[in-house]
């Protein structure tokens, strides 16, 4: 277990390094490098100079990755360019309401999911296979932000029942009443896209799973079918099914760039892409950090109930699969 | 007379494909008497494993359907018996060993477990009772340290091991009839005679009856008391193992017989074979299925299928030939 | 996302692949045949197809022409067949010019992705060691990563070219198929005919490419075809997010952007873009599904459950 955990951090520091100069390279591989982008336009060549030097990015590259680092390293995530605001002040909040919609979306996304997709593969082409098909068809090959739209179209321009957008209507923020009213409309289109995915994850694996040797002994012992199914079938179809639950951990702060963007919420997927437009890099690089740790700590998970779902498995021996 | 312990008549047994109806067992006949071993030998797609299936009924989860025929327990008939009423049966009066012991047992629950399950059904046993009726159940079938053993799981056990213990799960219910298909094919050659050991222990001071499923004419010539020779869907020959391994009757039996190697042939002799392949179940030739690979095969042969007909000594054979085929030794 | 759970390599008779192949694909054509989806897939994507050639023929007007006189016009007015946009542009038009930049982008990213994956999952697969750990931890840390972050990111960086997210886009999708491509040569690697090949003098390369990918081409195909759709779908998020394409060009996500701000004059315009994008996704996914059940060796008859049970109970009921 302990050289378990001393590979695990390892790999986790390796991957953030990685990720954390993979940024920082992208920036500066930039057409004109990082100064057209940092500098306000307009400067005189002189002024420009100056500001450069100020902001230190007449350094060498390593260095100003290393001072990047250790700002970061101090919980120090930097300022945006435009009017001088910590980085941080900007992203945590966002960070919340992500989790917010994303948590929501997901949850409902896999109560739903996974019994349906289980109940699907023991009446396999039924009427609710047939459905589930269609809709994971559907989830597949609609944009979402298309489905997002014509969604307000419906419920909130012509019907009236549900808020167009954003997360709370105006002076009413924190009410959970009003927070949820807000939700309907983007979980529906996020889940939409889960559901699809889940759902033919969990029959797939089912069926897989009702296709082994050891389901006919189940059944030779005398079993009933429920108990077949529901104690010797889905205890198995449920390993590959945790693990990439925990894999998709991360899904909870990347958020959704686009849906977020429909619906005008103000979490971090919007955040980013209002940041990347704006160039503000600080901005951008802190969200892909703060995503990167995000997904090592779902592999993480995903490793631990992994282990602990399926006896075969022993952390202390298993490399990790994912980095 | 009392009803035979296992008694099959006219058993079809077949899948639809996209051929049609293809029957993988026709018109089986089989019956086992209390205590004794039936073996039904044969290549591998001549319908054994069907047949020890629909036994069971386990056929109706892999997609297969008994078309005709009789299937009769104690003179109870099992064909139409709804699948709750089978599954009173199935591990309790029934059970059934299978080829891959490795693959066969859940993976994801002890082995103490699996064996106690079907106790707690069948039996009535509460959780300790099962458990430790399993450890004992692992003990006979000859596992060290079974308490030990009991809370592992499947992949900590080597696969001699797991077949003893698929085996402890059939003997568990104290059964009247153990199904075996295969039981030792898929494990080494010293592990296999150890199980065969057992299984002919077991035999012994049980009492039990044992349907045994086996391509393999050497187990069967160890454990069997009767046998019936299966090719392509059907019995070919069926009588005691005296019978069928002194006076074989039909060409194909012959065949298996003459392909084992050291029983009939010498040292340095060419070992026998058998030309050509079973045919698949949706392709049979016109007249006696062996046909395009009897060497004795006649102008009847190709016209009418043969019934099972007494030989002289009483042991049934479906082959039109008179005298037998002669029993070469060169 | 892929919509598939991506299908184990076909395991056939390895010993006689060369005869085998195209016999398996005539099987395989013959399976497709009798999908109905699948070939209303293929119907409806050469349709498409079709109309994006001949776009230019079709297209009653200039699709970036702004007639400032008749904005917003409804559906059939003014020989609009579908109407105008904010801007007085022909909706139409419009829809078919965008049309060719979705194909466009979906099939090259497509086969560069698949280019790249295969070539990536083959060295990896074939030469193994730490060449082979080195590619699959990058596939690692790039499935773990959010992809459109990445593309947003890049297609910010370095603006807002086409030729930068056809890029960019193949640069994120071609992990599953080098995933694929090097499980299929992890099996075979080991086959007795690369053995006999490298003994009678064939080079790696030459192993590689002409005996090994013979036998992952039918679930590279099936994943190639899934990631058309891939492609399209991303397309349009970025061009709806302004980061794809941009004026004059058009194309279904940036038409959905200019609709979203209008939806309460003409909420229709945002209505066809994005059927055009559900539909041709869905014709595209069909195809690949198709593809991949028919070249499936395991998946032998075409019986669905529920035939195969009314079968059952007829047959059963004739009998007593």
């Amino acid at each position: 277990m302990t050289e378990y955990l001393i590979r695990r951090t390892l790999q986790s520091v390796l991957v953030l390094v990685l990720i954390s100069l993979f940024t920082f390279m992208l920036i500066h591989a930039a057409p004109g490098g990082p100064r057209q982008i940092f500098l306000s336009p307009g400067l005189s060549p002189e002024v420009a100079k100056i500001q450069a030097h100020n902001m230190g990015l007449d350094r060498p590259l390593p260095l100003q990755y290393l001072s990047w680092v250790g700002d970061l390293l101090r919980g120090d995530l930097g300022y945006t360019f435009k009017n001088n605001i910590p980085v941080g002040e900007i992203i945590w909040p966002t960070v919340k309401n992500t989790m917010v919609l994303m948590g929501a979306a997901w949850l409902l996304s896999l109560v739903i999911a996974i019994p349906w997709g289980i109940y699907n593969s023991t009446a396999e082409y039924g009427l609710s296979d047939h459905t589930a098909s269609f809709l994971s068809y559907i989830g597949f090959a609609m944009p979402t932000f298309w489905f997002g739209i014509i969604l307000q179209e419906i419920f909130a321009l012509k019907l009236d029942w549900l808020p167009l957008s954003d997360m709370y209507t105006i002076g009413k923020k924190g009410d959970i009443g009003n927070l949820i009213y807000h939700l309907v409309l983007p979980v529906t289109v996020l889940s939409l896209g889960f559901l699809a995915g889940y759902m033919k994850y969990a029959r797939a694996s089912m069926l897989e799973v009702l296709d082994q040797d050891y389901i006919r002994t189940a059944r030779a012992k005398g079993l009933k079918e429920r108990r077949v199914v529901f104690r010797h079938a889905l205890r198995n179809a449920l390993i590959p099914i945790i693990t990439v639950i925990g894999l998709d951990l991360p899904i909870l702060v990347s958020g959704a760039a686009l849906t977020e963007s429909v619906f005008n919420w103000p979490g971090m997927g919007r955040l980013f892409v209002q940041m990347a437009v704006a160039r503000e890099y600080s901005v951008l690089m802190a969200i892909a950090l703060i995503t990167a740790v995000f997904v090592i700590v779902g592999n993480f998970v995903a490793d631990i109930m992994y282990a602990i779902v399926d006896p075969r498995v022993k952390l202390s021996r298993r490399g990790g699969a994912a980095a | 007379m009392a009803p035979k312990l296992l008694e099959i008549k006219d058993l079809t047994v077949g899948f639809l494909t996209d051929k049609g109806f293809v029957k993988a067992a026709d018109r089986v006949s089989l019956s086992l008497e209390k205590g004794q071993t039936l073996c039904v030998v044969g290549e591998s797609g001549s319908g054994k494993s069907v047949t020890s299936l629909a036994v069971m009924r386990l056929i109706d989860y892999a997609g297969g359907v008994i078309a005709e025929g009789e299937i009769k327990f104690h003179g109870d008939e099992l064909t139409n018996k709804p699948q709750d009423e089978m599954m009173r049966i199935r591990g309790n009066r029934i059970s059934m060993v299978f080829q891959d012991p490795m693959s066969a047992l859940n993976p994801v629950f002890t082995v103490g477990d699996q064996i106690a399950e079907t106790l707690r059904i069948h039996k009535q046993m509460n959780a300790r009772e099962a458990w430790n009726k399993a450890v004992d159940m692992l003990r006979l079938v000859g596992i060290p340290d079974p308490e030990v053993r009991a809370g592992q799981y499947p992949h900590e056990l080597s696969g001699g091991m797991c077949q003893r213990v698929v085996i402890a799960m059939a003997l568990a219910c104290d059964p009247e009839l153990i199904i075996a298909d295969e039981p030792t094919t898929a494990l080494d050659v010293t592990v296999q005679a150890q199980i065969l050991e057992l299984l002919q222990k077991l035999k012994r001071e049980l009492k039990t009856s044992i349907l045994l499923i086996t391509h393999d004419m050497g187990v069967a010539a160890e454990m069997a008391d009767r046998i019936a020779v299966m090719y392509a869907g059907a019995i070919v020959e069926e009588g005691t193992a005296e019978e069928i391994f002194e006076r074989p009757r039909h060409p194909y039996t012959l065949g298996l017989l003459q392909s084992i190697p050291g029983l009939t042939g010498e040292r340095g002799t060419t070992l026998y074979t058998i030309r050509g392949g079973i045919p698949g179940i949706g392709d049979l030739p016109a007249g006696c299925r062996f046909n395009p690979r009897c060497p004795h095969a006649k102008e009847r042969c190709f016209r009418e299928e043969p019934p099972l007909l007494p030989t002289p000594d009483g042991h049934r054979s479906a082959c039109w030939l008179e005298s037998g085929p002669e029993v070469k030794t060169s | 996302m892929s919509p598939t759970v991506s299908t184990a390599p076909s395991r056939g008779d390895r010993a006689n692949v060369v005869t085998r192949a195209p016999g398996a694909w005539r099987t395989g054509w013959k399976k497709f045949k009798r999908n109905r989806l699948a070939v209303t897939g293929l119907i409806v994507l050469g349709f498409f197809i079709l109309v994006a050639l001949f776009t230019p023929l079709i297209a009653p007007y200039d699709p970036a022409k702004i007639d400032m006189m008749f904005p917003n016009l409804p559906a059939g007015s003014g020989n609009h067949l579908l109407g105008t946009d904010d801007l007085g542009r022909d909706i139409f038009s419009r829809l078919l010019y965008s049309s060719r930049i979705s194909l466009l982008v979906g099939f090259s990213v497509a086969v560069a992705a698949v280019a790249i994956g295969t070539l990536i999952g083959a060295i990896s697969g074939y030469f193994g060691g730490w060449i082979d750990s080195f590619f699959m931890r990058l596939v690692d840390v790039m499935n773990s990563i959010p992809l459109l972050f990445l593309n947003i990111l890049v297609l910010a960086i370095f603006g807002s070219k086409f030729s930068y997210m056809i890029l960019i886009l193949s640069l994120t999708g071609w992990m599953s198929v080098a995933r694929l491509v090097r499980g299929t040569f992890l099996q075979l690697r080991e086959m007795q005919y690369v053995e006999a090949a490298r003994a009678i003098g064939v080079s790696d390369w030459g192993i590689i490419f002409r005996h090994l990918l013979r036998n992952a081409s039918a679930p590279i195909i099936v994943n190639a075809t899934l990631m058309v759709g891939n492609a399209i779908l991303s397309e349009s998020g970025l061009s709806y997010l302004g980061l794809g394409i941009q004026m004059p060009q058009t194309s279904w996500g940036l038409m959905l952007s200019n609709a979203q701000a209008y939806m309460l004059i003409d909420p229709m315009q945002a209505v066809y873009p994005g059927l055009c994008i559900l539909i041709v996704v869905l014709a595209v996914n069909f195809i690949g599904d198709g593809i991949r059940d028919a070249m499936d060796p395991r998946k032998k008859t075409l019986l669905t459950g529920r035939r195969f049970d009314r079968w059952r109970q007829s047959f059963l009921k004739s009998k007593t």
